[in-house]
């Protein structure tokens, strides 16, 4: 193997790792502020993959400009679903949580179904398969499109997070709920936004894969897993780590798919996984224990 | 509970096989309407929908009991015991995925209920003697072998890199592809297997690009061909010529991609421009009925349906008639002659001749074999 | 009902009624198939049995121990792969090889909860996701051994044989129909066996507390292993059993994610850390999505007069209910977390403490 294949394997792992951090960031929230693993977390991002298809079809507004009616969208479905469902599951056993989620999951990809049909959507834009080279190696344009919108959205979560009050006051939920509440932060507001701020990073994941990927009812399991390898990897409800969590798995999938095979990546991917849960169960970025 | 079971199930078993007229029929017809592998299963739905319109045109009237499988095994063996011993249809078509055919084809047999697959691939299928089922479309091993005999009219290529969903449709068509190239001197330089889905081919191809095969033989479901083909151009990936077996590389959503799709060959089933009787009106019906090119599946499952449902209707809805009637019977129709008979260690095959098309000028065109050719194969690939 | 309760306040002894009960309903059981010959009612029966099976296996580290495991599909796939590989090389009977799977099971589960028992909660249920996972894709991709995707396809059974008795037609369902109804009875007995053992005091101790647990020196990784074991052991009998009845078998359909999320909501719909629990479960879902599937709701509404099968309403209900199982399913698992959170046999006890109509004593063990 020439080391320009190990090099376009590196730089295409590090932009398609873009979008898996946004997912992934989306599920860390959700877990950090209310530790409940959502398994519907691709199907959100299925959502917002339909959204982002029918503006582009009906309406004809580029995938990459809708971001901006998709993420408050979403936003207010994802607080629509925690005020009817998530809200009520708090602090019950963990089984139920996840049969919950898993539930809304069918619920929401089949709707979809009814409503759209199974057919595959595509979503062609004139940029679907463009590149440009750089030194022999070609960067496809919408990949790193997408890549620049997520690392802005990610600059602006960390700013939301660090310095606004809301945001101190989603991770002072986050740390320990009641103290939170006992300080007399608004918990269940807090967990609405949180939902939804969730849901919107899945959605607009959705959006900005969609130019290069396609779109159908039971597109989110596959994305499930692997928002819930990144989020641990990073260290449940960090958002630093889960980014950082997505590139890795971008780059060790893609690495991995050339230097050992494409069929036994995901072995990788998982033994990668398993391991750091062993070795530093809070994740690469984590501080709590467990 | 039990007891209502029990009682539900003895009238069950009490109720009199249904007496048919010759102008009606109850068939049943397993198909996979949700779950992962529904949006194939859509296209032999609508097939098998225009089939009825078409039968009751002729006289026929069909009750179609549906059932879907879900794509799992044990749940198309719970639709076609319902059908065989509550519905009591004349027979089934159906299922369409080869995991769930073969579960129900077991079964067949045992309750004599004639059974006519209309686009599962697995060889085995009709290769383990059973008596009541029947398939229409030709299995994996041909998806390969008339792709490389159309291409080794073209020219002599000597490499081939294999790019192919880890599926057993992926697998088993490979397999025959590996073999037939062996035969043929072609040397094979890649064998990259993916998982169904991926979003990221990018690397796989930029290692097979290196190579600097002058095949790429490709076998996708449904959207991964187009994620393939445009990773593809993006990467500037330019061989000699790529070779898609069926599935993905044939339907319109393939098609409408004109940027990534132009010259790529694929085998299939069944084309609307071929010279078989019906193909093309079925073609634009299907077009303006569904507002969609219909692919291989809805054809197979068309004609599937049609040939059951006539067998079925001229011997009144008996089981064992319409099966002597499917076994000794031949048809002609969209997807050619049709006739059930026995070769190499297939039983009740099909012997149905694969077609390989080209898309140039954003159209499928035929080009192999040479007498249902409407264009000549444009060789090697250009990208435009 | 209180962990306490349960730890302490069990008595061994049946009631006479529910005694009586069992009897008939077992007996009833075992008389089934000379009185109902139709397969379709002979399959759901055997579908039923293989439900509880899965439910009642998965209840016993799930239930009774407390560790959510949503890697199950691994423990059924080494039943299943186990015993037909085993029958496909070389020869070795069904019979023979399950035992095989269920070693190999036991094995699989010894090694995962050396890996997934240091973690807790949340963490425990992602590593047991992942290394069924590793699992699928490794039989995926060694075809070798397991003919990889092509999956394994089975033509012929030995003829099997007990005591004098030989049966070689396995066509017939009726066979099946004892063997799984055998091995239902004998997975709650084992539940029943263990709940009533020291085994079962220290797993339900783990579950209510861990720290607590451990400080009462009751070993947590010896004690859970030994559950999952267990519960692994069973879990392969049900894999073998299904591919020996269904003749096929492959990674999507006997490893699959989906098939654990399956085998978890067996036992969480109708109650976990009860014997019946997972037996209700089964006898909800499987007749139920049965019933959706086959569309017999809205068939039924017709044939009623509810709907006139010509209107536009029976038209849209024989049209599209079919395609909206799967969603009617997932607005069902939703109504059951939201409003019977200790599924519908807790539900239906508190209910029924709560309209006086006795303490539901024969479910509650």
């Amino acid at each position: 193997m020439t080391s320009s294949v190990l090099m376009q394997a590196i730089i295409s792992g590090i932009l398609v790792g873009g979008v898996y951090a946004l997912i992934g960031v989306g599920l860390t929230i959700i877990f950090g502020v209310m530790r409940v693993i959502n398994f519907a977390h691709g199907d959100l991002m299925m959502v917002g993959m339909y959204l982002t298809y029918f503006l582009f079809t009906q309406l004809g507004i580029d995938p990459f400009v809708s971001v901006i009616i998709t993420i408050p969208t979403m936003f207010i479905f994802g607080g629509i679903i925690q005020k009817l469902f998530i809200n009520r599951i708090i602090g019950s056993l963990p089984q139920n949580q996840i049969l919950l989620t898993i539930g809304l999951g069918l619920i929401m990809s089949n709707s979809a179904m009814l409503a759209f049909t199974s057919d595959y959507k595509i979503l062609t834009t004139s940029y679907s398969s463009s590149s440009f080279n750089i030194m022999g190696i070609s960067i496809s344009q919408p990949l790193a499109l997408s890549f620049l919108i997520t690392a802005v959205i990610t600059l602006l979560l960390y700013w939301f997070f660090m310095k606004t009050d809301t945001g101190q006051a989603i991770r002072a939920t986050a740390q320990d709920r009641e103290a939170a509440q006992l300080m007399g932060i608004n918990v269940k507001r807090m967990s609405i936004i949180a939902f939804g701020l969730g849901a919107s990073l899945a959605g607009t994941a959705g959006a900005l894969i969609s130019p290069t990927y396609y779109i159908f009812p039971q597109v989110g399991s596959a994305f499930t897993l692997k928002a819930f390898v990144i989020t641990v990897l990073g260290g449940m409800g960090s958002i630093v780590g889960a980014t950082l969590g997505g590139i890795i798995i971008g780059v060790v999938e893609s690495v991995g798919a050339v230097t050992i095979s494409s069929d036994w990546k995901d072995v990788l991917v998982f033994s990668i996984f398993l391991l750091v849960l062993l070795i530093k169960p809070a994740g690469l970025m984590g501080k709590s224990s467990t | 509970m039990f007891k209502q079971i029990a009682v539900v199930a003895t009238v069950l078993a009490l109720t009199i096989p249904g007496v048919s007229q010759a102008s009606r029929v109850k068939l049943g017809f397993i198909n996979t309407i949700t779950g992962a592998e529904a949006p194939i299963g859509e296209n032999l739905t609508n097939g098998a929908m225009m089939a009825v319109e078409d039968l009751k045109k002729k006289g026929i009237e069909v009750e179609l009991v549906k059932e879907d499988d879900t794509g799992k095994p044990e749940k198309a063996l719970s639709a076609f015991e319902k059908l065989a011993t509550r519905d009591n249809v004349a027979g089934v078509v159906g299922p369409y995925t080869s995991a769930c055919a073969n579960a129900v084809a077991s079964q067949a047999d045992k309750y004599k209920v004639p059974q006519l697959i209309p686009a599962a691939a697995k060889e085995e299928i009709t290769q383990k003697g059973f008596k009541y089922v029947f398939r229409l479309n030709a299995p994996a091993d041909v998806y390969s072998s008339v792709i490389m005999d159309a291409i080794m009219t073209q020219g002599k290529p000597q490499t081939i890199a294999y790019v192919y969903a880890n599926t057993d449709f992926g697998i088993s068509t490979v397999k025959t592809a590996q073999s037939y190239a062996a035969k043929l001197g072609i040397r094979e330089v890649a064998n990259e297997k993916y998982q169904k889905g991926a979003p990221d081919f990018r690397s796989t191809l930029s290692k097979i690009k290196s190579l600097n095969p002058d095949l790429i033989f490709m076998v996708s479901y449904e959207v991964d061909a187009i994620t393939l083909m445009r990773q593809s151009k993006e990467i500037g990936v330019s061989p000699k010529a790529f070779l898609g077996a069926g599935a993905g590389f044939t339907t319109a959503q393939f098609l409408a991609q004109k940027e990534i799709s132009d010259h790529v060959f694929s085998s299939t089933q069944w084309t609307d421009d071929v010279n078989w009787p019906g193909a093309a009106d079925f073609g634009k019906r299907y077009k303006a009925k569904f507002g969609k090119e219909p692919t291989y599946h809805a054809a197979c499952a068309y004609e599937a349906l049609r040939i059951m449902g006539e067998t079925a209707a001229a011997n009144a809805g008996d089981r064992d008639k319409t099966r002597a009637g499917l076994k000794n019977g031949s048809w002609k129709g969209i997807m050619g002659d049709v006739k059930f008979v026995e070769y190499e260690k297939f039983t009740n095959q099909n012997r149905h001749e694969m077609l390989v098309q080209q898309i140039q000028a954003g159209k499928y065109e035929t080009v192999f074999p040479p007498k249902y050719a409407t264009k000549k194969a444009i060789y090697p690939f250009v990208r435009k | 009902m209180k962990p306490l309760s349960l730890i302490t306040g069990n008595t061994r002894g049946f009631s006479i009624p529910s005694l009586i009960i069992g009897i008939v309903l077992l007996g009833a059981l075992f008389c089934f198939p000379s009185f109902v010959q139709s397969p379709y009612a002979l399959h759901m029966m055997i579908l039923l049995f293989l439900s509880t099976i899965m439910g009642e296996s998965w209840n016993i580290i799930g239930g009774y121990t407390g560790q959510y495991s949503v890697g199950h599909a691994a423990y059924y796939g080494a039943g299943a792969y186990g015993t037909l590989v085993l029958l496909q090389k070389w020869e070795i009977p069904p019979w023979y090889g399950m035992w095989a799977g269920m070693a190999v099971a036991v094995l699989l589960s010894l090694i995962i909860g050396s890996i997934c028992f240091r973690l807790r909660g949340p963490y425990f249920v992602l590593a047991s996701i992942a290394v069924a996972e590793i699992v699928r894709i490794t039989v995926l991709n060694t075809p070798a051994v397991t003919n990889g995707a092509e999956g394994i396809l089975l033509s012929d059974l030995p003829p099997f044989k007990i005591g004098g008795t030989v049966i070689t037609d396995f066509v017939s369902k009726v066979p099946f129909y004892y063997i799984s109804l055998l091995l239902a009875i004998f997975t709650i007995v084992v539940t029943w066996l263990l709940q009533n053992s020291k085994l079962g005091y220290y797993v339900q101790a783990i579950r209510e507390d861990q720290d607590a647990a451990h400080s009462l020196g009751i070993s947590l990784s010896l004690y859970k292993s030994i559950a999952l074991a267990i519960s692994a052991a069973l879990t392969s009998l049900a894999g073998s059993f299904y591919a020996i009845y269904i003749k096929f078998i492959d990674p999507s359909t006997v490893l699959s994610l989906d098939l654990s999320v399956q085998i978890v909501l067996i036992a969480i719909i109708g109650g976990i850390g009860t014997i019946y629990g997972p037996l209700i479960g089964a006898l909800v879902l499987v007749p139920l999505s049965e019933a959706l599937r086959s569309n017999v709701i809205a068939q039924g509404l017709i044939n009623c007069g509810v709907v006139r099968e010509d209107s536009g309403v029976g038209i849209f209900l024989k049209e599209h209910l079919a395609h909206a199982h799967v969603l009617i399913y997932g607005i069902l698992v939703v109504i059951v977390i939201l409003f019977m959170p200790d599924g519908v046999l807790g539900f239906v006890k508190k209910k029924s403490r709560d309209w006086g109509l006795g303490t539901g004593k024969g479910l509650d063990r």
